[in-house]
């Protein structure tokens, strides 16, 4: 994939975050989109590219709350840091392996950011995570299925791996 | 020790971009907090401004469709209520001349009055026969007379249990013995209808030449035959030509027959005054506030 397609999606992954995401929420939980593509990006474009990619999404979410600028940046940065770090000890093109990692850096990446929200109230935070982030997590792996069974149609070996790989 | 942490991060690609990127974010959350009010406005309104003004604008969309959608569907249920409310008005209308004209007139006549609704009238442009919803059980019998406030409406020609037929004066078997209110010329009025015109006319026979009738002399019951009662308007003279014998004496009837809705039918007489309902009693007492308005004006 080249890099402009990818900062398209990037981009796309942003805005639908900020207008849309509210739209798919299923019992308060929202799919986590910037991690999914964060974490697809690790293993499609490599560690690099999704770290910078992660930190200026991240960069632009933090925009719509400026007093955590920042936080988001960093938690994307480090799930795509070491998303794309883990893909090198993995099983890539199964799809329960990539929804486990999906699941698990978007609960990471809730982590982060609650941790740092609630700083001073860990018992909302464990509160949040429970309530929200279990559930986000759930979501964003079950959209993983989708993009892989997406991927498996369409043919993309980076993803689906199988025949193409 | 710092250099061969140097070397390593300068070795590991991955690893140093990570780093920098923590560090700027870092610092970004160490910048003071109007800084980032600024900064974050900035990219906020730049980068996703315009698609969250048009996320906005399809969602407020979205909502002006759905409270169209309801607006229309109260705008029927508005639409059906007032026709329902003027039907009623409408209804309340002729009720209150029904029953001015019912307290009235059986006041004076001592009459004993059925009120009726007409539900059924057969017939195209001549109204031959119709048939209202009071029978035999109510009290109603075959030559009973039937009027609205206007006047003489016909008789009932026959009764069932719960609805009868009232043979209009429209009727070509329909015959009235009439007498012409000012002068008390008698004659008999009936109905002719014209093959030419398709319409029925009215006509007063039996008047002799030379008799005092004027165009707009009203023209009432008689009394003789002892069906109607005398008194009861049967219409107006419309036109008057003097014959060698007899005069031709046409009638415009004083009832629209075709918008006749209800109608009362004269069950008898009686000796005592019938007390008026409070309901009665209640609109009698607006009218005549309302006539008071009306003539202060």
């Amino acid at each position: 994939m080249r890099l402009g397609a990818f900062a398209l999606i990037v981009f796309a992954a942003v805005v639908l975050d900020a207008t849309l995401a509210p739209e798919l929420e299923i019992m308060g939980a929202r799919p986590d989109l910037l991690v999914l593509v964060v974490v697809y990006g690790s293993l499609v474009m490599g560690t690099r590219v999704a770290t910078i990619a992660g930190f200026l999404a991240g960069l632009v979410v933090d925009a719509e709350l400026p007093e955590y600028m920042g936080v988001n940046a960093l938690a994307l940065a480090a799930i795509a840091y070491v998303g794309g770090g883990i893909w090198d000890h993995l099983v890539r093109a199964n799809v329960l392996v990539q929804c486990a990692v999906l699941f698990a850096a978007s609960v990471g990446h809730d982590a982060i950011y609650y941790m740092v929200y609630y700083r001073n109230h860990l018992d909302m935070f464990s509160r949040f995570m429970v309530r929200y982030g279990l559930i986000g997590g759930v979501y964003t792996a079950l959209l993983g299925l989708v993009v892989f069974m997406l991927a498996r149609a369409r043919g993309w070996r980076a993803i689906a791996g199988g025949p193409y790989a | 020790m710092l250099s061969q942490l140097t070397r390593l991060i300068r070795g590991n690609r991955e690893l140093s971009t990570f780093l920098t990127c923590a560090v700027l974010s870092f610092a970004l959350m160490a910048l003071p907090g109007r800084v980032k009010d600024a900064s974050g406005g900035a990219i906020s309104g730049v980068v996703l401004g315009p698609f969250k003004r048009l996320t906005a604008a399809a969602t407020e969309l979205g909502h002006i469709r759905q409270e169209n959608v309801a607006l229309r569907r109260l705008a029927v249920e508005l639409m059906d209520e007032r026709a329902a409310l003027v039907e009623c008005g409408h209804e309340n209308e002729r009720l209150r001349e029904l029953l001015s004209v019912l307290v009235t007139f059986s006041e004076q006549e001592r009459f004993e009055m059925l009120p009726a609704r007409v539900v059924g009238m057969p017939g195209g442009r001549v109204v031959e026969r119709m048939e209202i919803d009071k029978g035999s059980e109510d009290g109603v019998r075959s030559g009973m007379p039937v009027v609205v406030p206007d006047g003489l409406v016909g008789k009932i020609t026959r009764a069932r249990p719960a609805r009868s037929h009232v043979e209009p004066l429209a009727s070509a078997a329909f015959a009235v013995s009439v007498v012409v209110e000012r002068s008390r010329v008698r004659g008999i009025v009936r109905p002719r209808y014209q093959r030419t015109s398709q319409q029925v006319t009215w006509e007063m026979d039996y008047v002799p030449a030379r008799s005092d009738i004027s165009e707009g002399d009203r023209v009432v019951t008689s009394g003789l035959g002892g069906v109607f009662p005398a008194g009861l308007s049967v219409g107006r003279v419309e036109s008057v030509t003097d014959g060698p014998l007899t005069m031709y004496v046409r009638i415009a009837p004083a009832v629209d027959f075709s918008t006749i809705e209800q109608v009362f039918v004269l069950t008898g007489t009686t000796t005592e005054p019938r007390e008026r309902t409070e309901l009665e009693q209640r609109l009698l007492n607006e009218m005549a506030r309302e006539r008071t308005g009306e003539s202060e004006n």
